[in-house]
């Protein structure tokens, strides 16, 4: 009792012949996708779902010589949970890719890295320059009083800082020149606190009042 | 007749366990899709750092894989021994399983500790995270495997071929090739993906 005999197995879990067939099979399917990609025989989206047809090429071979789907007996419960698995991944797989995609092309990558340095003042990605300011620079002062702007010109270097001091009663509102706008866009004082903006774009920037267009003035930032 | 019914009884026993072992696999399978939607996602976000392109040995995957798949094939004639009830051959097919199986987990270990000495560990970047997180997701799969495999082989030595056993040794094998089958798709959308 205790040694199982042979029984009529056959169907249910295959012969040796299915798994030589198998296992041949696969290591075709693998040699090749490995050829395939060393001497880029093709390039890109064809080269992709060459490789994508071998591997699913070689799930199908397994599950059908190693793993015996659908030779049990019948009705077969675990071919209908295996596919509906294979579509939950398709959906779970595909659909993430998708979205994220979508995520990337809509946020796109460089702008994202620009905007994160920025944030974070790293000078620096990947050897090239980000535009943000590791290390700050000179501090230059710019004094609204009596509607008046002093100096109105200003030059400055990149990773310089500017501040907009207000000696009015009033608020401020520096808004910068519509064709060559700042990042910040605007900029509103109060007296006694000064608003600072890093200059970490190079280029001529005009600035004024929203209110009184009359309020203006320029500054330089030299790369 | 009775004999007969106990042996439907047996079958059906075996029906059951092995449905509930192949939702198990099913269920490991959506947690592993789910780890590959994360590194589909995320394998370009190396924050400037080196790529999969950059450190993949494409030559150490391929080693990897034919491993991993000649274990699998091994395992399938190591069952055909157990129906048979020949012990021997059971020991000496799963005994080159095992081994196959250790080198497997010995080349994934080597590439996992060259690329912490370089410094590339699984809080480097999301491209690593996701990496390490996947690929060793799989190798703790093949780890417990292997602990699996010895302990069933130490008691088919004690008790030999029972019933009970042959039923175990066929558990073992479902989860050795659903290992392989997940492998294919590691070495297809990990490495050689790197290199398209």
């Amino acid at each position: 009792m205790s040694e199982l005999k042979p029984k009529n197995h056959k169907n249910a879990h295959g012969t040796t012949l299915s798994y030589v067939i198998g296992f041949v099979l696969s290591l075709v399917f693998t040699i090749n996708a490995y050829i395939s990609v060393v001497n880029k025989s093709t390039t890109g989206t064809r080269l992709l779902a060459t490789i994508l047809v071998f591997a699913v090429l070689q799930l199908a071979v397994q599950v059908f010589f190693f793993l015996h789907l659908g030779r049990g007996p019948k009705p077969l419960y675990n071919v209908t949970f295996f596919f509906g698995t294979v579509s939950l991944i398709l959906v779970v797989v595909l659909g993430s890719i998708f979205i994220m995609n979508n995520l990337h092309y809509n946020m796109a990558g460089t702008d994202v890295i620009k905007k994160l340095a920025q944030d974070e003042g790293i000078a620096q990605v990947d050897g090239k320059k980000t535009g943000a300011c590791a290390a700050v620079g000179t501090n230059y002062k710019v004094t609204i009083q009596d509607g008046k702007i002093s100096p109105t010109t200003t030059r400055a270097q990149l990773c310089d800082t500017l501040t907009f001091i207000n000696e009015d009663s009033g608020a401020h509102k520096i808004t910068f020149g519509q064709q060559q706008s700042y990042a910040g866009q605007e900029v509103s004082v109060n007296k006694s606190y000064p608003k600072t903006i890093t200059l970490n774009q190079p280029g001529i920037y005009l600035f004024q009042d929203s209110v009184s267009p009359t309020t203006a003035g320029n500054f330089t930032v030299a790369p | 007749m009775v004999e007969h019914s106990s042996e439907s009884h047996e079958e059906a026993a075996n029906e059951r366990v092995m449905f509930g072992f192949w939702v198990y696999l099913m269920t490991d399978l959506l947690m592993f899709a789910v780890l590959f939607a994360v590194y589909a996602v995320l394998h370009d976000n190396t924050v400037g750092g080196p790529t999969g392109r950059d450190l993949f040995s494409l030559p150490l995957a391929l080693a990897e894989t034919l491993i991993l798949l000649t274990s699998s094939f091994t395992c399938g004639l190591a069952m055909i021994a157990a129906r048979a009830g020949h012990k021997k051959q059971v020991l000496n097919w799963f005994g080159l399983t095992f081994i196959l199986g250790l080198s497997f987990l010995g080349l994934e270990l080597k590439e996992f500790t060259e690329f912490i000495h370089a410094g590339h560990t699984i809080s480097t970047n999301a491209f690593f995270s996701s990496f390490f997180t996947l690929v060793g997701t799989h190798g703790l799969h093949i780890t417990s495997g292997l602990l699996w495999m010895a302990i069933t082989l130490i008691y088919v030595m004690k008790r030999g071929l029972t019933t009970h056993m042959v039923r175990k040794l066929t558990l073992l094998s479902l989860f050795w090739h659903f290992l392989d089958i997940v492998w294919i798709f590691i070495f297809t959308l990990v490495y050689l993906r790197a290199f398209v």
